[in-house]
């Protein structure tokens, strides 16, 4: 029954189709922008990675009475200069209470070092009577074979993912249509990456979280708008690709502007309640998603099919001259 | 398809309703103090590290041994991949070469009165080597430990692979609980070789073949046949834990030295005490005003469709919890939380994409009934490969980074990872966990209970007009 509703079906093309595929210059525009945002970011914020991928010292002291874990964060950072996590404890074999300090470092920490830090502590920290309990250097080699598996792992599944893409929608040209939607991927997490730099967040294991998150709904998105084209091709066997692109991106448009304000404004919540409550290490986690969200829902409508059509109409282009 | 009829939406919600709640307060029945537990509530979620905080242990080499960096990396694997095993997908494990320490850190098992830190710790750093020995004969060392000295035939490298089995025993009268090993066959000096020569050595005579976990003897059977064929078998008085246990332990492979607990404390959690409260309340916010802004947009579908995401929150949770026997429990942590968020959202949209269709197909003039049956068809395509490339990502993450025994891991680990160890990674197998979850969960929530409750309802005479699916009143 379904092939005799296709056959009657009318087209209903919406009153007022938006022209996407006009657009080129201003996804170049936003990617360059995307681009020297980063770069900026990078040069003035720097890159700082987290202990576990770069190596770095955990030092614990036991203490007594209260400590303030903000406090102590603040006085070793001014040492040692780069972000430090401080963590409280409880020792299960000895008992009594410890407080453990853990930081990035270069070339690990020297004696003379470790004796400024623990100076500083004794001094600002005079009620709690620490005493150095442990003080370990920890190497990346763990961490980075990590990162190097993940970035291995999500290539394979962007491979996969094309693949799949170019079966299931090769009656619009499949293949082309896969690339396209990984590179506008690769522009929501390049502005996920930037934003992280940008805010100065440290490259933890929240950001393996936020990439891969928007690995899935930026797919995600961009197929539904490719599903709509495939629709449509049969519907409109006529229509110039530009024309059937147009009209599937506004067709799409209600769609995809509620969904992203469901998704960005649930990472909105998230990020307000974090900041009001006071648990900033968070925030990491939360901008960058929704940053990569916003990023996702434009990439989706302009970047993956734009990029498309020009792509798909180079090669008619071409596929005439040879002629 | 089978007519959906009126009552078919109560049947819908009734079951959404039992799953949601069993799935948030678990069944559990208390006789006297005991608390036998047959559906894992919420209470009973082992949040990660990040989010609970945990133990903290350090270990080092036994008395004056010094490892290598090598070594030492290797033991970090063995202690990952035992971790994994054990069910803590979450952890931080840090190694100082300097010092030859290990630095493991995982979180508290929430719910569960009776989890032993110190019984983990010791199943992680301070795991018996395991030993094939001829004959039983043992001598005293420096420290007065009885150790054994019999002639090595094999180590715990000369094992392939390792698992637990319910088999009958000698005599065919009753069954139990055996590790079956599978040697090693590669080489000359491969550990099926070695075992041969040994069988055959030995078979007849009076000297046993025992088999030794650290100084502990765990059986000394007589060789009656030498075997060639790679394959042997350890029985003792297993139980159903006891051998699994003892298998999982061979497959993570061997320590290449002997660990000792250094130091072992708590640790409060990454994030900050309280930051899972924080997290509730902003999914409490979002959650009720996506329902708002869901039900304002789209009336009755969008009433339908929050029901829908309840049952989605719901199987997440559940997924979590391990409410469905026939998988595990998983560890909370922030990415699995990511992987939740990601989830709905796709649920919601799933819902967007069909309540827009809806609208659309109203406006073309259609009957309600024949716009809510094309509607949700061709929404279909869309919602089905959107969430079929999130399949294939949750698969291949969860191959990539869990457990080596695995089934995808397996697959995965021989091709494309082979330059790699076969690392578990809990944070990223917990987003791959949660994120297939929530992606069957979608479409059994987000696309066919809600079809049959659009299509239930719209049987109702009070629920016929089309306004309250979106379209205009012609």
């Amino acid at each position: 029954m379904s092939k005799k509703d296709t056959q009657k079906e009318v087209v209903l093309t919406p009153k007022k189709v938006y022209n996407f595929c006009s657009k080129k210059k201003l996804i170049l525009g936003v990617v360059i922008g995307v681009l020297l945002v980063f770069i900026a970011g990078a040069v003035i914020q720097g890159i700082h990675l987290a202990i576990e991928f770069k190596g770095g010292t955990l030092i614990t002291y036991t203490y007594q009475g209260e400590i303030n874990t903000n406090d102590v964060a603040s006085t070793v950072k001014d040492i040692v200069g780069s972000t430090v996590v401080v963590r409280t404890g409880e020792s299960l074999d000895s008992g009594g209470k410890q407080v453990t300090i853990s930081f990035t470092s270069d070339q690990g920490l020297t004696v003379d070092r470790q004796t400024e830090l623990t100076t500083a502590l004794r001094d600002k920290f005079t009620e709690n009577e620490l005493e150095i309990y442990d003080s370990n250097d920890v190497n990346p080699a763990s961490g980075r074979e990590f990162l190097l598996k993940c970035l291995v792992a999500v290539i394979f599944a962007a491979i996969v993912v094309i693949i799949y893409i170019a079966i299931r929608f090769r009656n619009i040209g499949g293949w082309s249509a896969g690339v396209c939607s990984i590179f506008a991927l690769c522009l929501d997490l390049l502005v996920a990456f930037a934003t992280t730099v940008v805010c100065g967040f440290n490259i933890d294991s929240n950001i393996v979280a936020v990439f891969l998150t928007i690995l899935g709904y930026s797919i995600n998105n961009t197929i539904v708008i490719y599903d709509r084209i495939r629709e449509n091709r049969k519907l409109m066997p006529k229509a110039s690709l530009n024309e059937l692109i147009n009209v599937s991106c506004t067709q799409s448009l209600t769609r995809s502007i509620r969904t992203s304000i469901t998704t960005i404004g649930t990472m909105l919540i998230v990020t307000i309640v974090v900041m009001v409550t006071g648990y900033d290490s968070l925030l990491s986690f939360s901008v960058p998603l929704m940053m990569g969200l916003i990023s996702g829902t434009f990439s989706s409508l302009f970047v993956a099919p734009v990029t498309w059509s020009w792509w798909m109409n180079k090669r008619a282009a071409k596929g005439k001259s040879s002629k | 398809m089978k007519k959906t009829g009126k009552k078919t939406f109560f049947i819908v919600v009734a079951f959404i309703a039992i799953f949601a709640v069993t799935s948030v307060l678990g069944i559990d029945k208390l006789y006297g103090d005991n608390r036998t537990t047959y559906v894992k509530g919420v209470d009973d979620i082992r949040l990660g590290i990040d989010i609970k905080g945990g133990v903290d242990v350090t270990f080092g080499p036994a008395g004056d041994f010094d490892a290598d960096e090598a070594q030492l990396d290797s033991a970090t694997e063995v202690i990952k991949t035992r971790l994994s095993s054990l069910g803590i997908t979450d952890n931080e494990v840090y190694s100082d070469t300097k010092s030859d320490r290990i630095i493991v850190r995982f979180p508290w098992k929430v719910g569960e009165s009776n989890f032993d830190p110190e019984s983990a710790v010791k199943e992680l750093g301070e795991m018996a080597e395991l030993t094939f020995r001829k004959g039983t004969d043992t001598t005293t060392d420096a420290e007065g430990n009885t150790v054994p000295s019999g002639e090595i035939v094999l180590t715990g490298d000369d094992i392939a692979s390792a698992k637990s089995q319910y088999l009958p025993t000698d005599d065919g009268k009753d069954l139990e609980y055996v590790v079956s090993l599978e040697l090693k066959s590669d080489g000359e000096n491969s550990g099926k070789e070695k075992f041969a020569a040994a069988t055959a050595e030995l078979m007849g005579t009076e000297t046993p073949i025992s088999i030794w976990m650290d100084n502990t003897m765990i059986s000394a059977p007589r060789v009656n046949s030498t075997i060639t064929d790679g394959k042997a078998q350890i029985s003792g008085s297993f139980d159903a834990d006891s051998s699994k246990k003892l298998a999982d332990q061979i497959n993570s492979g061997a320590l290449p030295f002997k660990m000792e607990t250094k130091s072992f404390r708590t640790i409060s959690p990454t994030m900050g005490e309280g930051s899972l409260d924080a997290i509730l309340l902003a999914a409490l916010i979002a959650f009720v005003g996506i329902a708002v802004y869901m039900i304002f947009l789209y009336r009755l579908p969008g009433f339908v469709a929050v029901i829908a995401l309840c049952g989605q929150v719901a199987g997440s949770i559940a997924a979590i919890t391990g409410w469905f026997g026939f998988m595990n429990g998983s560890t909370l942590t922030i990415p699995g939380i990511a992987g939740i968020i990601l989830a709905v959202g796709m649920g919601v949209d799933a819902n967007i994409i069909t309540g827009e269709r809806i609208k659309e197909e109203l406006r073309t003039g259609k009957s309600l009934d024949a716009a809510i049956k094309i509607a949700y068809k061709r929404a279909f395509s869309a919602i089905l490969d959107g969430n079929i490339t999130n399949v294939i990502i949750a698969v291949i993450l969860m191959g990539a980074f869990g457990v080596p025994d695995s089934f995808f891991s397996k697959i995965l680990n021989k091709t494309i990872f082979f330059a790699f160890g076969a690392t578990a990674e809990g944070v990223v197998y917990s987003f791959g966990f949660t994120l297939l979850a929530g992606v069957i969960c979608n479409f059994i929530f987000g696309v066919f209970a809600s079809r049959l409750m659009v299509t239930s309802l719209s049987k109702f005479k009070c629920f016929k007009n089309r306004k309250l699916y979106g379209g205009d009143t012609k």
